[in-house]
């Protein structure tokens, strides 16, 4: 299954029925906040700033370089911006504002203006509620694909915008284009980080 | 390497014309160029010249814009191929455009095109196998389509002859089923290959896990250079280290000064001209003028991948030719075989966590074929078997994990669980009425026929592929593998790549299309060499076959030219 259809089929909390607040108010309650330090192509600054919030709770910035370091969320806009039909880009929509209605829900305002510890609580929930990936051969996932949800989706989506970048894929990972030699069983210590290629 | 010579509008008139430059065609032009022939290739996409025309082939994912995405457009050109799963910004450029060729499917089938110099050459996995009597006996042995009519010592020698050429690597093991090519020294198998492997050629008396036998140079061959293990063949190789028309055949045609090639001339038809009872030349469209132009020849070699040959074949009408040209039996555009794909299983291997490789190795493990091979590994319910390729790796999706945030992210630095996978390929029997035919009503980009693809897998292949799954799942069980999952995507045909049969091969002109040296039997001067040819499918990748068929099929042309036979 794509990552489209698998946003359409399921939200956040895979099962959950969610009711919608109007989307007028979600869009409300961020009005005061600070705003966006880059001009997104496809997301509203509403929902960049809820991307942007859940790649730095997923992927923060460390003694190595975050999520945000390295423009994950950036390049994400600029992906669905792109690549996605207008199908696409509308459950992209769809599914950001059923994320926050629910953190509105339980928390009591959207993904981005929570506290710390609140965005780990929606986080773990989220987890511990959304299927998982199949193993895939080949360029194609076997076997029968749960619809993962938004969140896991997402959080797929900031981990290969993350490894796929420059930063990362040259400095942080192991990076060799050309291995030349193929070295079938050599120590983990000797190679260090995973191979960015 | 130097230029070639595009230059076709001075002379309509040459020894030979090979149709397509992919597998097939580019050893046409080479071994029809070195016997001296003049010899012109059309084909019907753009010329990519080695290195030179591989624009993607140092690419790494961040130097693309969407790191490999598509957008809309793109998807939508490709809006069939895509299907496979292989297609990516890095390779976009090599696949064929669906909404310029489409095709109509009577029944799901994938048919995958690469339309370029090179054809699928340069997209191909280079699996390479010799087929054996296993092979060539079976359509006689069960009864199921009409009896091949050469045997493997026919063919063997050919073999040799492009290995030689071609460089192929891997290692021997005397299998009767699975014969020994000319090797190069074999790749490696890592540590969680060799250790399933123990495991299983332990347990399963008769299996055997190899590395696969791959079309690679392991070590510089022919003033090619050697595989430097990036994996990224599909864009074109700077070192030539796979075999490719354009790295390998196409270049050695060209050294002789015999060959001309001409870019963007899709072949619509065979020329028959019924007072002289023979094939004079060929009918091309030019792809970007429009223009019609003839071209003759003494010879002609149709290699336009096997359901495109027959297409041309069916558009070949005559007097004599009203179904198409050598379609007197009928059999023309039937027949049409697949192998079954993506069936198998996948698991988790445990205890090798301080162990890691280097190099991107573009090959995996293979499980030659150990079923129906003699009276004991005899099944009750299938005819014909089944082989596995599959490879162990460094996995794991790390969206998987069920955690977040800074212990996760330093976590997943590190490489992720090793898994291991086998995925079978089944031979598909030859059924007449998996067939391709005409199609009048949905015309391509030049307003020509197209074709409708009405194919399907059926009960044999069905149990063929129940047994895989349940045997791949108890060797990784049995290997002591976690987390075992079999598989069955239950792909239509097409998913395979290995289109074959659509113009068969047999002893009898009343039943098949071709003679046992691949000339049209009703035709002698035309000769088809790619898959279209096969009259069996076995169950092992078919490319190496086609080169070695096609080299011989060359050489009795030449002979018969000389003798005026033809
Ligand atoms: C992803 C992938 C993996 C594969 N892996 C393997 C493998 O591991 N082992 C294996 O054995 N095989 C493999 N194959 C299959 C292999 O690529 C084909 O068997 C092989 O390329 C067929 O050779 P061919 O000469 O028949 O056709 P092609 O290589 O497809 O070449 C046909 C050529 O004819 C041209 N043409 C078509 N129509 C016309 C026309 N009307 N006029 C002029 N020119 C025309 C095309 O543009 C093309 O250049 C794989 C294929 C793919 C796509
Ligand atoms: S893996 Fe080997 S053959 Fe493939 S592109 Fe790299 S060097 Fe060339």
């Amino acid at each position: 299954m794509d990552r489209r259809k698998a946003l359409k089929k399921a939200g956040l909390l895979a099962g959950a029925t969610i009711a919608m607040p109007s989307l007028f108010s979600l869009l409300q309650s961020c009005k005061n906040e600070t705003r966006l330090d880059w001009q997104p192509e496809f997301f509203t600054e509403d929902e960049a700033k809820t991307i942007s919030a859940l790649i730095d709770t997923i992927l923060p910035t460390t003694d190595t370089p975050g999520g945000l370091d390295v423009k994950a969320d950036m390049f994400i806009d600029k992906v669905v911006a792109q690549t996605y039909d207008a199908e696409g880009q509308q459950n992209m929509r769809n599914a950001i504002a059923e994320f926050n209605a629910s953190c509105k829900e339980k928390y009591g305002a959207v993904f981005p203006e929570l506290s710390d510890a609140d965005k780990t609580a929606v986080l773990k929930e989220a987890e511990a509620s959304s299927p998982k990936f199949n193993p895939g051969v080949w360029g194609t996932t076997v076997g029968d694909q749960q619809p993962v949800g938004f969140y896991r989706s997402m959080k797929s989506m900031a981990i290969w915008a993350y490894f796929t970048s420059e930063e990362m894929g040259e400095n942080v990972l192991s990076y060799d284009p050309i291995p030349g030699t193929y070295e079938p069983c050599k120590p983990l210590s000797e190679v260090g980080n995973r191979w960015s290629l | 390497m130097a230029n070639f010579n595009i230059d076709a509008k001075k002379d309509l008139t040459y020894d030979a014309i090979v149709v397509g430059s992919g597998i097939s065609g580019g050893w046409a032009a080479k071994e029809l160029c070195e016997k001296g022939l003049k010899t012109l290739v059309l084909e019907r996409g753009p010329i990519v010249e080695h290195v030179v025309d591989y624009p993607t082939m140092n690419w790494d994912p961040w130097d693309m814009e969407y790191r490999g995405g598509l957008t809309p457009e793109e998807k939508k050109k490709h809006y069939k191929n895509i299907r496979s799963g292989w297609v990516g910004k890095d390779t976009e450029h090599f696949w064929a455009d669906d909404e310029a060729n489409p095709y109509t499917e009577e029944k799901p089938f994938l048919w995958l095109r690469g339309h370029q110099m090179g054809g699928k050459s340069l997209l191909w996995g280079k699996q390479t196998y010799r087929w054996s009597d296993l092979d060539f006996e079976a359509n006689a042995k069960d009864g199921h389509g009409v009896d091949w009519p050469i045997r493997y010592k026919d063919i063997e020698p050919w073999y040799t002859y492009v290995e030689k050429f071609a460089g192929i690597s891997g290692e021997a093991l005397g299998l009767p089923q699975l014969p020994d090519s000319h090797f190069l020294p074999p790749m490696e198998l890592n540590c969680v290959e060799k250790h399933v492997k123990e495991r299983i050629e332990k347990n399963f008396e008769g299996r055997n896990m190899i590395i696969g036998r791959v079309a690679h140079l392991t070590q510089p061959h022919n003033g090619r250079g050697q595989c430097q293990n990036r994996n990224r063949c599909s864009r074109g190789c700077p070192y030539g280290a796979y075999f490719s028309s354009n790295a390998v055949t196409l270049p050695a045609a060209n050294a002789t000064g015999n060959l001309t090639i001409r870019p963007y001339s899709i072949v619509q038809e065979v020329i028959y001209d019924d007072a002289k009872g023979k094939a004079t030349g060929v009918r091309i469209i030019d792809a970007e003028t429009n223009e019609v132009i003839d071209y003759s020849s003494k010879i002609i070699f149709v290699n336009a991948s096997a359901l495109s040959t027959a297409h041309i074949l069916m558009k070949s009408t005559s007097k004599r030719f009203e179904n198409g040209l050598g379609n007197d039996s009928g059999e023309l555009g039937h027949n049409l075989m697949d192998h079954t794909y993506r069936v198998g299983a996948i698991g988790k291997v445990d205890g090798f966590e301080d162990k890691y490789y280097k190099g991107r190795r573009p090959n995996g493990i293979y499980i030659p074929r150990y079923v129906n091979i003699d009276e004991k590994s005899k099944s009750d319910k299938f005819v014909r078997g089944f082989g596995f390729q599959g490879s162990g790796y460094r996995g794991g999706n790390p969206a998987n994990i069920e955690s977040f945030g800074a212990d996760f992210k330093d976590s997943i630095l590190k490489p992720g669980d090793w898994e291991f996978f086998i995925t079978g390929f089944a031979e598909c029997l030859p059924y007449h009425d998996n067939k391709i035919s005409l199609n009048k009503d949905v015309l391509d980009k030049w307003g020509q026929p197209t074709l409708t693809i009405d194919a399907e897998f059926k009960e044999n292949e069905k149990a063929l592929n129940k047994q895989i799954q349940e045997d791949a799942v108890e060797m990784l069980e049995t290997a002591g593998l976690k987390d075992v999952m079999g598989f069955d995507k239950e792909h239509p045909p097409g998913y395979g790549v290995h289109e074959m049969g659509t113009a068969r091969m047999g002893r009898d002109p009343k039943t098949s299309v071709l003679n046992g040296f691949n000339q049209v039997h009703a035709a002698k001067n035309v000769f088809v060499t790619d898959g279209a040819c096969m009259t069996s499918s076995s169950c092992v990748n078919p490319s190496l076959t086609y080169m070695a068929l096609t080299a011989r099929a060359a050489d009795h042309a030449v002979s018969e030219l000389k003798k005026f036979n033809i």
